[in-house]
């Protein structure tokens, strides 16, 4: 498989169309193989997103698997033990309650973490919905769309997402998942659309065309498949907007209630002792600034090996 | 141009409309009393004076284009919850803060963040780029709470004697400080890394290898065809993020004790004040319209291409 | 080129920002000056409509009514009244000739009959009106559909010349002078009102009388008062000027005070229950009793069998909850009246169910009686700071018994719809405060009669309201006193029906320079009189506000 030269920044130059075609029109996905199996070790040479893989999946693993196995009951009150220095029993320390930190910690993280892949997933259906059949059918019907599009843009973010709490009437997971995803999935029609514009025009979507093969199987053999690099892209990007979005809902008291806990209620607890025991807020914000901080890495090796002219703003 | 303008702004009216609507349904659907603000009960009759009061017991569409008339004759209608109050007289006193706040962050975000980015392109992958990005990285990750937090702690608190600046409000020019940067700093972290991608992209364009095979001044090629070309994705961001930073500055608001619509906003919708929601979030939108459309018409200038692209 | 211009009109926009500074109102820079925190904008300033606490403190020091409370045992004193009869069913209040209105109007009696009928009209749909059901005529005239004019005429309350103003009450109700107190008995400017319509109160337009102006009132930012020196007792006041913040956000607020810039924080917004330990020890820390109970109330429809009821407040180890959550010294409540109420040694009825620290054990000997226990609790809560706190742990307590406790975090409206009356039909349990009006037991116990608007219990019992009936004609303070106590065993004694369980009672904490410590006090209905306040050595040197 032919190297890309070593550029200074990394910019190699193997754009997306010009993968080996070899494709057959009813057929399997040869190319596929190729660009994935390609834009891995592209990746791989990126260090800082190798890392920040690692730690990605590391923090996923600790969030899924500690509170299964760890000794100690997230909700057990014990003021005897509240606010204690992380020690080897308790590697975070305790909180408030008495409760272990390094246990809540990975509970929160399930739950932020939860509602941050839910949105983006939600995000992402709505958007590349939206935007691949505007995009696809194009004409006045895209037209139409996006100008309504455009109208909603208006929408502030924030906001509404705290009106749609208000009118959801509970704080639940799904409550907050819907709400952040409410405003956000704008871009991600509006780019999905311009990708499959973009492909429309090219020569083998043209060429299924002729032979032959109907609309929804152009869109769903051809356009779709090479826009996953893409998607999966934008899922680590809106990734720390919606992580975000819920850390400040929280902050404010509009997150998760009692006794569950995400690292944006926790961090609003930990804001009200903060002169006493800083470690409460700290935590958290730590864990949320670690999370992002992977994502964006991660959003950024990922760009690079897939697919390095797209600019994404 | 002024075709491609007068379009947008034409275009407000309908999206404005859009927004009311929609706020509006969405504020019906919530449960809720405007003017039970107390455990205390409201005694049956009351509720009906008021609800009769503030036409609340009309039907909903009648409802709806009184609002919209309002809307349109800029009266926002009074306060359900503050009755010596009109919306107009909140946003009066309460957009100013919030507006300066979210244009001082934004500037602080710009003039430091397009700097530091264009250094670091310029030296890629050098000391200083690996540390500008690690911290521009940092500071985009960490809450803005958090970010808050630790700024009133040390520069106020602990070293306030040598800094002389306040723990909150928003009086004087110190006060305007520490918000200004715990808002700003996500933004400039944003603006640092877009910088120093665009530029560098821009950088390996051909036109730019010509221009220096041609052998012009390093520094006249950076500054006239780099910085002109890599700042267009920064100016697109921009749009967004003002308006970003206007309307969902609330926490900040909330921990500096700032007087401005973030804190308002919140308030109100808790309380059900729903001519004040409306008249907020109605505003709201426009601020985020008016700041894309100002983005986009910079972007025109800069890219002459796009604007008959978008027609 | 772009960036350069926004950055210009950013420029532009800071700079003419820049000059509006005024004084950051640091704390006592000049004798007779403090900086306190009223912690919230006060939602209104006109007496009828005032229900908030930052209001009625507000109010209280800048206008002056027929009657003050004073000293600890709160003892109705004259203030605008100097005298008053009560024969039966009438009170007749004697004015002094001394009061006045900042715009040079003289306080009439003519003044106290057209506010007081003014809170009472349906136009107003003032949330207090029904502090004056006592009067004769004044519910029919709140609640009146026509003929409203008509009704107005026949509300008890009449100005008999212009320093006699006589009330007609519907029973003797021996609390009345005590009501009267209240900030919505206080007095408006007629010609103001008529004037200014709706936006009355601002600073420009309000008229007053009391001992402090209203100075300037920047909404949600600040709110200043300054002494008025023709006030009819200016020579007592010793504060020439008061700066008042609007700080929500406790930590900020703490902050705030340790850094300087305000001399008081906490007495209206309380502080954060977490800083309460380190703040104990600070010789700015003070403490005193307030007249509020802090319970939780039960759906006795959902939850019917009384010996889980009993068993649930037995479960709770209140103690533990002051020490460890609440942490601002409060007391255990052992009834449901307040600590400090007059009477309350005869009323308090010691409550077998409500131990200081608990008893488990004997609340899980009764969890096992109950037939159809109920397993499944949806304790609701409000969103303030403290209550979840104060949830988890209660939470746990129950959990022992078996209970599973769902806590539902609402947002204030919610909530209040949550808990009606009648509380919906999923609110099994649910947490409230009742603070004080005034100072008789009547306040508290006649929530829980049938038809209570704040009965958010579905509790209903007619011995009990036969009781509240009866103290209404009782003047003869013990004889009423024991019909309280009466009261609180039906619901609390050995017998007890137990619909609610009382935690605590309340406290009012507050950080305060010692400076202003030892004459900033704050009574038992949370308000603070600011004529009493000497800061520094009390000179009341001539400051420049």
């Amino acid at each position: 498989m032919a190297r890309a030269p070593r550029a200074a920044t990394s910019h190699a130059d193997i754009p997306l169309e010009a993968a080996p075609v070899t494709a057959p029109l009813a057929g399997a996905p040869v190319r596929q193989t190729n660009l994935w199996k390609d834009a891995w070790y592209r990746y791989i040479r990126n260090r800082a997103a190798v890392v920040a893989g690692a730690v990605f999946v590391l923090l996923l693993l600790y969030c899924l698997i500690w509170p299964a196995v760890s000794p100690y009951d997230p909700n057990d009150v014990d003021f005897s033990q509240a606010r204690e220095m992380p020690s080897l029993e308790h590697p975070f320390g305790t909180d408030t309650f008495g409760r272990d930190l390094f246990t809540r910690t990975a509970l929160g993280g399930r739950i932020s973490i939860g509602i941050g892949f839910a949105a983006t997933l939600v995000i992402l259906a709505i958007g590349v919905a939206y935007g691949s059949l505007s995009g696809f059918v194009g004409g006045r019907l895209d037209n139409g769309m996006m100008r309504f599009l455009d109208a909603l843009y208006g929408l502030p973010y924030l906001p509404f997402a705290i009106i749609t709490l208000a009118v959801i009437g509970d704080s639940g997971f799904w409550s907050l998942v819907i709400a952040l995803s409410i405003a956000s999935w704008l871009t991600t029609a509006r780019i999905m659309r311009g990708q499959v514009m973009t492909l429309k025009q090219n020569d083998y979507v043209r060429a299924a065309h002729v032979v032959g093969a109907r609309r929804h199987r152009v869109l769903m053999r051809h356009i779709l498949p090479n826009t996953l690099g893409i998607l999966v892209i934008a899922v680590f990007l809106e990734l720390p907007g919606v992580i975000l979005g819920e850390a400040f809902l929280s902050f404010i008291g509009l997150g998760i209630g009692p006794p569950d806990a995400s690292w944006g209620s926790m961090a609003q607890e930990g804001y009200k002792v903060y002169r006493v025991f800083p470690l409460l807020i700290i935590i958290p914000s730590v864990a949320i600034a670690t999370l992002i901080l992977c994502a964006n890495f991660i959003a950024d090796g990922l760009r690079d090996a897939l697919d390095p002219r797209t600019r994404e703003t | 141009m002024t075709t491609f303008v007068l379009r947008r702004l034409v275009w407000t009216v309908p999206v404005i409309l859009l927004v009311i609507l929609l706020t509006f349904l969405l504020m019906r659907q919530i449960e809720g009393n405007p003017f039970r603000t107390s455990e205390r009960a409201i005694p049956e009759s009351i509720q009906q004076n008021l609800e009769e009061k503030y036409g609340l017991d009309d039907p909903w569409y009648v409802q709806y284009l009184r609002y919209v008339k309002g809307v349109f004759t800029l009266d926002l209608g009074p306060s359900l919850v503050l009755r010596n109050r009109d919306v107009n007289d909140i946003v009066r006193e309460h957009f100013p803060p919030s507006l300066e706040l979210g244009a001082l962050a934004m500037l602080f975000a710009l003039v430091f963040g397009v700097p530091l980015g264009m250094l670091s392109a310029l030296r890629a992958n050098t000391f200083f780029d690996y540390g500008a990005m690690f911290v521009s990285n940092v500071g985009f990750a960490i809450p803005s709470f958090l970010v808050a937090t630790l700024l009133i702690y040390f520069f106020a608190l602990e070293w306030g004697d040598i800094f002389g600046l306040p723990t909150s409000g928003w009086d004087t020019w110190q006060s305007k400080v520490l918000p200004t940067i715990a808002l700003g700093l996500g933004p400039m972290a944003y603006f640092a890394r877009l910088t120093r991608g665009s530029m560098l992209e821009t950088m390996q364009q051909d036109y730019i290898r010509t221009a220096r095979a041609k052998g012009l001044r390093w520094r006249r090629v950076v500054v006239v065809h780099t910085l002109r070309n890599s700042l267009i994705p920064v100016v697109t961001a921009a749009g967004p993020i003002l308006g970003f930073l206007i309307t969902g500055s609330f926490i900040i608001e909330q921990i500096f004790a700032i007087p401005g619509i973030g804190r308002y906003y919140v308030t109100a919708v808790t309380g059900r004040d729903y001519s004040v929601v409306m008249g907020l979030t109605v505003l709201l939108a426009l601020i985020v319209i008016v700041a894309n459309l100002v983005v986009d018409i910079l972007y025109g200038f800069l890219d002459p291409r796009t604007r008959d692209a978008r027609a | 080129m772009a960036v350069a211009g926004f950055a210009a009109l950013s420029l532009a926009v800071v700079l003419t920002a820049c000059g509006g500074g005024g004084d950051s109102g640091s704390g006592g820079e000049a004798d007779g000056v403090i900086t306190i925190n009223w912690s919230s904008e006060p939602p209104s300033l006109d007496p009828g409509l005032a229900t908030d606490t930052t209001s009625s403190n507000v109010l209280g020091n800048i206008m002056d009514g027929l009657i003050t409370l004073e000293g600890e045992d709160l003892t109705p004193t004259p203030a605008l009244a100097e005298s008053w009869d009560i024969e039966g069913n009438t009170v007749t209040f004697h004015l002094s000739n001394e009061g006045r209105w900042t715009n040079g109007d003289p306080v009439t009696a003519e003044d106290f009959e057209y506010s007081w009928k003014r809170t009472i009209s349906p136009d107003l749909a003032a949330d207090y009106a029904y502090q004056f059901d006592g009067i004769v005529g004044a519910t029919d005239y709140n609640s009146c559909e026509k003929n409203c004019d008509a009704m107005r005429d026949k509300v008890g309350v009449e100005a008999v010349d212009d320093r006699t103003l006589r009330v007609e009450l519907t029973s003797p109700q021996p609390w009345f002078i005590q009501q009267v107190a209240h900030t919505s008995f206080l007095p408006v400017n007629r010609s103001a009102v008529e004037q200014f319509g709706n936006k009355w109160t601002e600073a420009s337009n309000i008229v007053t009388n009391g001992p402090f102006k209203l100075a300037r009132w920047d909404h949600n930012s600040r709110l200043d008062l300054v002494k008025w020196d023709e006030w009819r007792d200016a020579d007592s006041v010793s504060l020439q000027r008061v700066n008042g913040r609007m700080i929500t956000e406790g930590t900020t607020a703490v902050q705030a005070f340790e850094a300087g810039e305000l001399d008081e924080t906490g007495a209206l917004g309380g502080l954060p229950p977490e800083e309460l330990p380190r703040l104990q020890g600070t010789p700015e820390y003070e403490q005193s009793p307030s007249l509020g109970t802090y319970y939780y109330g039960i759906n006795v429809d959902n939850v019917p069998d009384v010996n889980q009821r009993r068993a649930m407040a037995l479960a709770i180890d209140r103690q533990s909850i002051i020490d460890n959550v609440a942490q601002a010294g409060q007391l255990p409540a052992s009834g449901f009246t307040p600590e400090g109420m007059p009477g309350f040694d005869a009323i308090n009825p010691n409550s077998e169910w409500l131990p200081a620290s608990g008893d488990m054990e004997r609340a899980k000997q009764l969890m096992e009686q109950v037939q159809n226990p109920v397993k499944d609790i949806t304790l609701v809560i409000n969103d303030a700071p403290g209550h979840r706190e104060i949830a988890v742990a209660v939470q746990d307590m129950w959990s022992d018994l078996g209970i599973d406790v769902e806590i539902q975090q609402q947002e204030w409206a919610q909530f209040l719809e949550a808990l009606g009356p009648p509380p919906a039909k999923t609110t099994d349990a649910y947490r409230l405060g009742w603070i004080g009006d005034f100072v008789d037991a009547f306040n508290f116990l006649e929530l829980w009669r049938c038809d209570s608007g704040n009965n958010n219990t579905n509790y209903c019992n007619k011995d009990y309201d036969a009781l509240v009936a009866q103290a209404r004609n009782t003047p003869d303070d013990n004889e009423r006193y024991d019909l309280y106590a009466q009261m609180e065993r039906i619901m609390f004694g050995p017998d007890g029906d137990v619909p609610l369980i009382p935690i605590y009672f309340y406290t009012n904490v507050s950080l305060q320079k010692e400076s202003i410590k030892d004459t900033f006090t704050q009574d038992l209905l949370d308000q603070i009189d600011l004529t009493k306040v000497v800061e520094g050595d009390g000179s009341g040197a001539e400051a420049s506000g």
